[in-house]
């Protein structure tokens, strides 16, 4: 799902470089807001963990295969803010290292797999908990939306890629839209799978590191062994 | 670590190498966004801009089978979203091929695509690969990216080998207990890697956070040397610019 250059046209990729600018620069303000220095490591790590879990190609049926995206995930761990700023240094990252999406594309793709797919699916997500959590409790609450907006992250932000290279007029959106989010909604359910088994295991192993349980909103101390460790 | 082959050209000796990371970033973004601006009805300036590629790409030294396999890491996502173009884009003048037709500007379209995309992904390429991590890092700060960004970006980089090794071998540990998944549900597997995954890179955060903390860290990577811009530098960055420039203004004019 990583745009290259060249696929879509000025006043697109301008306007999702604006948008997804704007976004980062009020995640920064967010994150400083309540964090210092010390997560920042944390967050590196984070970026490399993302990007490295980006590599475990799972099976879709027969011989295909698709991989993990994250953003949710990003987001269920460590909170909405920080989730996105780790996924933009993904992003970033990969397309200034690995040549994996265009320059003038970093933008879209920012928008696409970290506004769409991580923050707009959280925070629907959020959304979705609060009437849930009380006929399910908190923890079964937190795994049945982690599964359906996971699985609805690569949908939108599969939808979302469909209508930017329509609107650059490369792809007629007729062709487009039904492949990618037919593809993608089979794909989503790997990544509705993984995500919610991480976020079991996690929440068994060390309930600590699970912002969206404790709903505090603030990254662990990385210090470790402060809480539950 | 048998990952270092991302950044292994970074660290050849060349005229290019030696440039400041500033005069690198700059020239070659400017190339970048004047190639995917040009409207693709001209080939011209195409040439011009792989000539600057191909240039830059010979006195870097680089070696030419690295960047052609880098170069075709583009070209699943070509294949996927643009090769049916020319056959489905209707309206317009088109080649009949018996069976199906070609439309001749979805051609220009597949065309369009594919040269900005090779393109911008040689830049890309070389910037990265005649540019330790560390430098074009500190290039982008001094260019005022904010520190945020350079730090966890670096943080990232430092620890994306250890943590893709961990994950290799993890893989290979499923692997050789026969791990055959063939459907969408086996994806449950990746999902127990994932999250150990996930755990061990956490608890190696707090290590490192805390060995850095006991040396002194302030959030800062002190270094050695300031690079300072020199005429080399000013000198490659304004050619390649205005020659960037130069190929996407002659089109309006002419």
């Amino acid at each position: 799902m990583h745009i290259p250059d060249g696929f879509l046209d000025p006043k697109t990729w301008g306007a999702l470089t604006a948008a997804s600018a704007g976004t980062t620069g009020y995640a920064l303000y967010k994150v400083r807001e309540k964090m210092d220095e010390k997560i920042i490591p944390m967050l590196g790590i984070t970026a490399a963990f993302i990007f490295a879990a980006q590599m475990l190609n799972f099976p879709v049926a027969g011989g295909t295969s698709g991989h993990f995206l994250g953003a949710m995930l990003a987001c269920v761990l460590l909170g909405a803010w920080p989730g996105f700023l780790v996924m933009v240094v993904v992003l970033v990252v990969q397309c200034l290292f690995f040549a994996d999406g265009g320059l003038t594309a970093l933008g879209a793709n920012v928008f696409n797999m970290a506004v769409v797919a991580g923050l707009l699916s959280y925070f629907l997500m959020v959304l979705a908990r609060k009437t849930l959590s009380r006929p399910l409790g908190d923890k079964s609450s937190l795994l049945v939306t982690t599964a359906f907006f996971s699985w609805l992250s690569v949908v939108l932000a599969s939808a979302a890629c469909s209508f930017e290279l329509a609107i650059s007029g490369t792809v007629p959106l007729s062709t487009v839209l039904p492949a990618m989010v037919g593809v993608h909604s089979v794909i989503g359910i790997g990544e509705a799978v993984i995500t919610t088994v991480v976020v079991a295991v996690v929440l068994q192993a060390r309930p600590d590191l699970v912002d969206a349980y404790r709903g505090a909103g603030v990254l662990p101390v990385p210090a470790g062994g402060e809480e539950a460790a | 670590m048998k990952h270092d082959f991302i950044d292994r050209y970074s660290r050849l000796e060349s005229p290019v190498h030696a440039l400041d990371p500033r005069a690198k970033i700059i020239a070659l973004f400017v190339l970048i966004v004047a190639c995917v601006l040009t409207p693709p009805t001209e080939w011209w300036p195409f040439a011009i801009y792989a000539a600057l590629v191909v240039i830059i790409a010979n006195a870097s030294r680089l070696p030419v089978k690295y960047m052609v396999t880098r170069l075709l890491m583009v070209l699943p996502f070509v294949l996927v979203v643009a090769v049916f173009v020319p056959f489905m884009h209707k309206g317009g003048p088109s080649y009949d091929l018996g069976l199906f037709s070609v439309s001749r500007d979805g051609l220009l379209i597949l065309w369009n695509v594919t040269i900005k995309a090779l393109i911008s992904v040689s830049c890309l390429i070389l910037l990265s690969s005649t540019t330790q991590f560390g430098d074009l890092m500190h290039g982008f700060e001094r260019l005022h990216v904010p520190r945020f960004f350079t730090t966890v970006a670096s943080f990232m980089y430092r620890y994306l080998f250890v943590i893709v090794d961990e994950a290799e071998r993890m893989k290979r540990a499923r692997d050789s207990r026969n791990f055959r998944g063939r459907w969408i549900w086996h994806a449950r597997v990746v999902g127990y890697m994932v999250a150990s995954l996930f755990l061990r890179s956490q608890e190696r955060a707090e290590r490192v956070y805390q060995a850095m903390t006991a040396r002194g860290f302030d959030g800062t990577f002190p270094r050695w040397t300031e690079p300072r811009m020199r005429a080399a530098d000013y000198v490659f960055m304004i050619i390649v610019s205005l020659t960037a420039v130069a190929g996407r203004l002659v089109v309006i004019w002419t």
